[in-house]
């Protein structure tokens, strides 16, 4: 008799879906947060806010 | 040597949509629906049998794919000490990790339905649970290391080391007694499977492979960008 068990089937087949989407996330945000940080240094160097602005 | 001087900023700054990724999520979820709809349900196993088509590929992506190319591009870097071979072993170690993680997370699900037990302590279980913590230390070295030229060769050699259990792995059914079933495709005769199944097996295991290479394009741009962030880094010092 086959068995009933496609409960099991369907943990392992979200459980994976979960691993591999978790990944492609941490990748995407890893990138983003490297490219940020990439055109932060890359930026000219802002001049130093003058005493006279804003008085 | 180490350096990241090939990428230009402007380029690498853009960010991309890769069509590749795009193309292989879109392989798995015709693979997800192949399986669980249209592959006929195994008379003795039941459906806990479609694990097979989740676990078997990753495993074999993961390990003979991944982790081959992570020993040939580790020996590679000890050869030429080209940076781009030591970011291609890394890459293909991470992107690994998480198919051998899917291959740990899938047995036991098969494993507790078929043999009543989540885990045993077999040959082939063990040695890929043993493989996966030396991956993580592999990894884990890797941010350890702050000088690029030492952590890559390091990493290297501990990345051909680990490699060398992988066929241990393949061969662990057929050298010990073990609860883990014979390969059923990687073996010298046919698969033994009915076509259909065969039919979704191997859709299964191409949708995998173009994931790994879309998983590994992206984490080698992600190691590039990081070491030339680095390098600014130390011009800005």
């Amino acid at each position: 008799m086959t068995p009933d068990n496609g409960a099991y089937a369907t943990a392992a087949y979200v459980l994976v879906a979960v691993v591999y989407g978790v990944y492609v996330v941490s990748l995407k945000l890893r990138e983003r947060r490297l490219r940020e940080r990439l055109a932060r240094l890359d930026a000219p160097a802002r001049p130093a806010p003058s005493r006279a602005a804003g008085a | 040597m180490t350096s990241a001087s090939e990428p230009t900023a402007p380029s690498i700054l853009r960010p991309r949509r890769d069509p590749l990724l795009g193309v292989a999520i879109v392989g798995i979820a015709l693979l997800y629906v192949r399986a669980l709809a249209f592959t006929p349900i195994e008379a003795r196993q039941g459906a806990a049998q479609k694990i097979l088509y989740i676990h078997a590929t990753s495993a074999i992506v993961g390990l003979y794919v991944a982790f081959g190319l992570m020993a040939v591009a580790s020996l590679l870097y000890l050869w030429l000490k080209d940076a781009k071979l030591d970011r291609v072993a890394e890459s293909a170690a991470e992107v690994g990790l998480v198919y051998t993680t899917a291959v740990l997370v899938t047995g036991p699900l098969w494993g507790k339905t078929i043999w009543g037990a989540w885990w045993t302590w077999d040959a082939r279980l063990t040695s890929t649970l043993f493989l996966w913590f030396i991956i993580v230390g592999y990894l884990l070295l890797r941010g350890a290391v702050e000088e690029p030229g030492r952590r890559a060769r390091y990493s290297a050699v501990l990345g051909i080391l680990a490699s060398l259990l992988v066929p241990f792995i393949h061969l662990s059914v057929y050298l010990f007694r073990t609860l883990h079933p014979m390969p059923i495709v990687l073996k010298p005769s046919a698969p033994s499977m009915p076509p259909e199944m065969q039919t979704t097996f191997f859709a299964g295991l191409l949708a995998f492979i173009l994931l790994f290479a879309a998983l590994l394009r992206t984490r080698y741009r992600l190691a590039t960008l990081r070491d030339l962030v680095a390098d600014r880094d130390q011009e800005h010092r």
